[in-house]
């Protein structure tokens, strides 16, 4: 990677609950030598809350246009950040008069299109790249993993990265740390359930059983992951699922970030390993 | 169930096709793609995103409008990457589900989902911090939702008292965290939260 500067949009949940992702994303960028610059004073994305388009195409071009400021690409370690990064970039830079449109709301919101939003796990894999992973590399992870990608990494085509059904980044990443993917493909693009916790918590806590159990019935040590509404459903909310549907599950559940930076040698309090509900202790005794 | 065709309405499908994400309705040439992989239906079996659309279509506006399926959607994008026609059809249903709010909002309609009391919740924490504040979420939605502070707040804490303090225990929210003394229950507020307030203004008309 040439760019050894990148601005950082950390998304809501980072200062609450997913304040694991939050530490490993930055332990592991700070080790691969990539500085992350926070987007100053950034705002949240709408998620999957704002129906509206021109409500996300508002929200997300204020934080590009302030990444824009800076010449720098933006990176995020949420999914849902992503995509709607992403298809604000892609309308903006389709589109003069939408351009016109969102500097009339406010001049911050003026955004020109010169940069390119990505996702993390696309950074890692595809721009800093598996070489200069590997050249980094100084311990084995030996867990099974189930590679659990959630939706918005291989859909919708105009925003995605990887494959919609069969995506293999996160595959890859596990094997080059020295880990075993599990047989997942099945699982790896189901949704958790996660937008329809506040108003559908029954189907919400079925799909994310399904994940949960699928991973466990394939013998995975844990589920890996790169999203942090994935996280709040599968990891912070497991116990609430297991309650509701009166079944044990315990499954380990970690951002993919954390995994990486075991295997980059860092200790695993600054990978906040002991920040995630269900106990990660099985993982800490495999690496070698 | 036995159609009238002197009640349905044929300009619904080009209401639907005025909204934004609505465009590419009238290209769904019924396959049932969207349908089969979806993972709500999987758990709900009525849920049949394909069926709201030919009830669009046809006009049904009433029986679409008031079809409480429509607010089961976890937007997971699967029908939208598999449809051959590019219907778009997540955005198709939420620019249906828009429709339903506006007329909820004319008196016209009353929808029983809690889920626009849940999307309005946290669109006002942004509007008002810049940042999701998520116990300012829940403390607007559920006593909206349940019709009453004190129904709202026993159900709020039946929710998330087990998970609050795990989020505590863990360091994630409140005394024990690392990252200040009440991270997590006081709002993250962003400076410029003027202009969160002209975007909500002008986008919404407000």
């Amino acid at each position: 990677m040439s760019e050894k500067k990148l601005a950082f949009l950390p998304g809501c949940p980072s200062e609450a609950t997913a304040l694991d992702q939050e530490i490993s994303t930055k332990a592991v960028f700070k080790a691969l030598g990539v500085e992350l610059v926070e987007i100053e004073d950034w705002n949240c994305c709408g998620a999957a809350e704002a129906e509206d388009p021109k409500l996300v195409y508002a929200l997300n071009a204020r934080n590009l246009a302030i990444a824009e400021k800076d010449g720098l690409d933006v990176v995020t370690p949420c999914s849902i950040c992503y995509y709607n990064l992403a298809r604000t970039n892609n309308a903006l830079k389709a589109d003069e008069k939408l351009r016109a449109e969102m500097a009339e709301i406010d001049p911050s919101l003026s955004y020109n299109g010169t940069i390119t939003p990505k996702h993390i796990l696309d950074v890692l894999m595809n721009d800093i790249g598996v070489d200069e992973l590997k050249s980094k590399i100084v311990k084995k992870v030996e867990v099974k993993v189930a590679p659990y990608y959630g939706c918005y990494i291989g859909r919708p085509l105009e925003t995605a990265f990887d494959d919609p059904d069969d995506p293999v980044l996160m595959d890859q990443l596990i094997e080059l740390i020295g880990g075993e993917n599990v047989p997942f493909s099945y699982m790896k693009t189901k949704c958790c359930g996660g937008p329809l916790m506040m108003t559908r918590a029954d189907i919400a806590f079925e799909m994310a059983r399904k994940v949960l159990e699928t991973a466990k019935n394939a013998g995975a040590d844990c589920v890996a992951l790169a999203c942090p509404l994935c996280g709040m459903m599968l990891d912070a909310k497991q116990p609430d699922v297991e309650k509701a549907l009166g079944i044990k599950i315990g499954m380990p559940v970690v951002y993919i970030t954390q995994l990486l930076g075991l295997a980059l040698g860092i200790d695993p309090k600054s990978l906040a390993l002991e920040k995630n509900t269900i106990d990660t202790k099985v993982i800490l005794g495999k690496v070698v | 169930m036995p159609i009238k065709t002197w009640e349905l309405d044929p300009n619904f499908k080009n209401e639907i096709l005025n909204e934004p994400g609505g465009e590419h309705l009238t290209a769904c040439y019924q396959c049932s793609t969207c349908t089969l992989g979806c993972p709500i239906t999987e758990i709900v079996p009525s849920y049949n995103p394909r069926k709201i659309i030919q009830m669009s279509l046809l006009g049904m506006r009433n029986e679409v409008l008031s079809n409480p399926d429509l607010w089961i959607c976890a937007i997971c994008q699967t029908c939208t990457a598999r449809c051959p026609q590019d219907v778009v059809v997540g955005d198709v249903l939420a620019a249906i589900r828009r429709i339903a709010e506006k007329e909820e909002e004319a008196g016209n309609l009353k929808i029983e989902s809690p889920r626009p009391l849940f999307e309005k919740a946290f669109l006002h924490t942004v509007e008002k911090y810049g940042r999701l504040y998520d116990i300012g979420l829940a403390l607007e939605y559920y006593p909206k939702r349940e019709g009453g502070k004190v129904s709202g707040i026993k159900a709020m804490m039946n929710d998330y008292k087990d998970f609050g303090m795990r989020m505590a225990f863990k360091g994630k929210m409140g005394p024990l965290g690392g990252h200040g003394l009440l991270k997590g229950v006081l709002p993250s507020k962003i400076k410029k939260t003027d202009v969160m307030k002209k975007i909500f203004e002008k986008v919404e008309g407000k």
